[in-house]
């Protein structure tokens, strides 16, 4: 990955207020296990990306928004392009932090994504 | 001209149960309800009447006009309203003044056959339980009126359960209750003064628009396209099935601010079922909510911007605030009543982390003081 490489992420239409989205969008959920999934934007555009994520039964988005490989780097996060369950895939490793520490690095994910605007909406 | 001697008999001490009556002290739109108890007591007395002389084609004279129920005082105890019977002793004999006697006791029986799940229509009639839709209307989820309060084990506690099933044997076809619901105006029809709500669940409700919410009516209309919303407080009447048909008056109406606390938790985060968090997340406790609601209203400090609301996988809310310089969230468990908040710097990426009890007022005050330097004031 290039330190420009977009990180897609989907957000839920419920994490989604009056047009703005909530840090938690870039907070792994228990589910998870300190994992956070995006798309490898070198490989995927966030429209296919929103469509591939809602071929998945149970799953919704009302849009993507990304940060990069830079950003996470800024933060000590460890990003990997593991390929799996498909190619697209990667996550941005939260392991090994606490809870107070995983909330802040994703305000500040959540701020740097804010800032790009949304790249893809429904 | 000589004057008429009236005698006051103690007559009715119903107690008001309920957080909005502690103080010993009664609102005003719930003294309305009282109002309609004279008017109760003194068909109920005309039924006794007609029953013990099923030949009498009237009422005898004076039987009407020389009685009132008035509210002599409000005693403490959760509030109890002394109601007293004043008759004029010239006019009622002694076996009429039983008559209303016998009219306190069948009112009193009827709400605790209702109470304790008992035949009402052996007390009252079915067109005489039609007053309970006047009486009541005002009592919200966890409030009572007990009309018998002495008696600790049947003490004939009119509440929303209670007077529903006394409504329901009625021949009352609509029902009317006191209502707050937020919603849409897609129509606006000034010159017939009606106005349509739309409720988040498509259902439109077609009511008269008062002239003093023309303006706030318009102004909500003019907003639907881009999602507006009101809420309207006031006495909505509702078919046999709970359906809100139209309002009967509005007392309140106003345009929501688009981050509305209510609106949010209530309707929103509200309607959330199981695995609504693509297919994980549990449906959020209606009870937890309403109480978020409530102190949300009560104690954030409202010159301070209002948050966004969002749920969270695990079962929590989340409210956000993002200033130019500081994202800041405050994760709220609604079964520990606990929050988290933490305040971070975009510029130096600090942190600070404090942990608040929700349903301790000093810690609202706390939290009110923690985000003022941050947020300012609206």
């Amino acid at each position: 990955m290039k330190p420009e490489t977009l990180l897609l992420r989907q957000v839920h239409p419920s994490f989604v207020q009056n047009g703005q989205f909530t840090s938690q969008v870039f907070r792994p959920t228990p589910k998870d296990e300190d994992k956070l999934s995006v798309y490898n934007g070198d490989m995927i555009t966030p429209e296919d990306s929103l469509a591939h994520f809602v071929n998945t039964p149970n799953c919704q988005s009302v849009g993507v928004v990304a940060i990069t490989y830079n950003d996470c780097k800024n933060q000590s996060l460890d990003v990997i392009a593991d390929g799996q369950p498909f190619p697209e895939h990667a996550y941005i490793d939260f392991s090994c932090l606490e809870k107070s520490a995983i909330e802040k690095k994703a305000k500040i994910m959540k701020r740097c994504a804010q800032d790009r605007g949304w790249l893809f909406k429904v | 001209m000589g004057c008429i001697v009236t005698k006051a008999i103690d007559f009715l001490a119903p107690r008001m149960v309920g957080e909005r009556f502690s103080g010993h002290a009664i609102p005003l739109e719930v003294l309305k309800d009282l109002a309609v108890l004279e008017e109760m007591v003194i068909e109920v007395a005309k039924w006794h009447y007609y029953n013990k002389h099923p030949n009498r084609k009237r009422l005898p004279r004076g039987f009407t006009d020389s009685i009132s129920v008035k509210l002599t005082e409000i005693n403490e105890g959760s509030a109890v309203a002394k109601l007293v019977l004043y008759v004029a002793l010239t006019l009622l004999p002694l076996e009429n003044q039983e008559c209303y006697e016998k009219a306190r006791n069948s009112i009193i029986n009827a709400v605790n056959a209702a109470q304790f799940n008992e035949a009402i229509t052996q007390h009252l009639p079915a067109n005489l339980l039609g007053y309970f839709d006047r009486i009541g209307r005002s009592l919200r989820q966890d409030e009572a009126m007990e009309f018998n309060p002495a008696d600790q084990a049947r003490p004939a506690s009119l509440n929303r359960e209670t007077r529903k099933k006394l409504l329901c044997l009625s021949q009352e076809r609509e029902l009317t209750e006191e209502v707050l619901i937020r919603g849409q105006i897609p129509e606006f029809d000034q010159e017939k003064a009606t106005f349509t709500l739309l409720l988040k669940d498509g259902q439109r409700i077609s009511a008269a628009a008062p002239q003093q919410h023309f303006e706030t009516i318009m102004e909500a209309f003019n907003g639907f396209l881009k999602g507006g919303k009101v809420s309207i407080q006031g006495v909505g009447r509702f078919n046999r099935m709970s359906k809100l048909q139209t309002f009967d008056t509005i007392e309140h109406l106003n345009i929501l601010d688009p981050l509305d606390v209510g609106n949010r938790l209530l309707d929103e985060l509200g309607e959330l079922g199981n695995g609504w968090f693509n297919g994980k997340g549990s449906a959020f406790p209606k009870a937890g909510l309403q109480w978020l609601t409530n102190v949300f209203t009560t104690f954030y400090d409202d010159s301070l911007p209002l948050p966004r609301l969002y749920p969270t996988a695990e079962g929590k809310v989340q409210a956000e605030w993002s200033t130019a310089t500081h994202e800041i969230s405050l994760e709220i468990c609604l079964l520990t009543k606990n929050g988290e908040l933490q305040i971070v710097s975009i510029a130096d990426s600090s942190s600070d982390d404090h942990l608040l009890q929700l349903d301790v007022e000093e810690d609202w005050h706390t939290l009110n003081d923690l985000l003022k330097p941050m947020l300012g004031s609206v």
